[in-house]
């Protein structure tokens, strides 16, 4: 099965499509990766879970959410990560990314 | 052979902190060994002019300078400069005024993975 990473910069709060996700990941496996104010998907339990109903797996920059003050604040299906992490996603375990 | 990540920037460097992640990928990247282009596109090709002196954020453009003697390639678009007003003698020492067709589309077909950061 194909696996696409969904990279993810902007806030729950800013316009985000996340029905693109469905439509071209259809078939897939599907993670997001949050950088920047996307990592607040990971500290706002409704708009986390919305999140969760698109894709499989959601990675959060653990330095964006310590920028923030929610340092360790990621929990249950967010899995903190750092940037040696994030490349091997990129890299290694998933066949594309896109930016959503 | 190293695989090689492509990141397309069309972030300004001031914008927000799109050019700081490209930064930090980039450099994670680069210390596993990868190779690692960048193209800037629209407002990211801002991160190669010389001079950048911010007071209190990152410098993006000393940080590329600091990656490029590491391996770091950097090309932005000749065109996204013109209408910016940054010539060629203007970028930071190591990156590079390009073109989209030239660069990008050979960037393109030899990367293994490419990122877009962008709004």
């Amino acid at each position: 099965m194909p696996s696409i990473l969904f990279v993810m910069l902007k806030s729950p709060h800013e316009n985000v499509n996340l029905e693109l996700v469905d439509d071209l990941g259809k078939n897939s496996k599907k993670a997001a990766l949050l950088f920047e104010d996307a990592v607040y998907y990971a500290v706002d339990k409704k708009n986390g879970k919305h999140l969760y109903e698109h894709v499989d797996e959601i990675y959060v920059m653990e330095d964006d959410l310590a920028a923030r003050g929610f340092k360790s604040h990621a929990a249950g299906k967010f899995q903190s990560i750092d940037y040696d992490q994030a490349v091997d996603l990129i890299m290694e375990k998933y066949d594309r990314t896109v930016t959503i | 052979m190293a695989k090689t990540l492509l990141i397309h920037l069309r972030s300004g460097s001031m914008m927000n902190m799109d050019s700081n992640v490209t930064v930090k990928l980039a450099r994670a990247a680069l210390s596993k060994g990868y190779n690692v282009r960048i193209f800037g596109y629209g407002e990211g090709i801002t991160v190669i002019k010389a001079g950048q002196e911010p007071k209190r954020f990152p410098n993006v453009g000393k940080e590329l300078e600091e990656l490029v003697q590491k391996g770091l390639v950097v090309v932005v678009c000749e065109t996204c400069c013109a209408a910016r007003g940054i010539h060629r003698g203007e970028e930071v020492n190591g990156t590079k005024i390009g073109s989209l067709t030239n660069h990008l589309s050979q960037f393109v077909a030899e990367s293994d993975k490419m990122v877009t950061l962008a709004r």
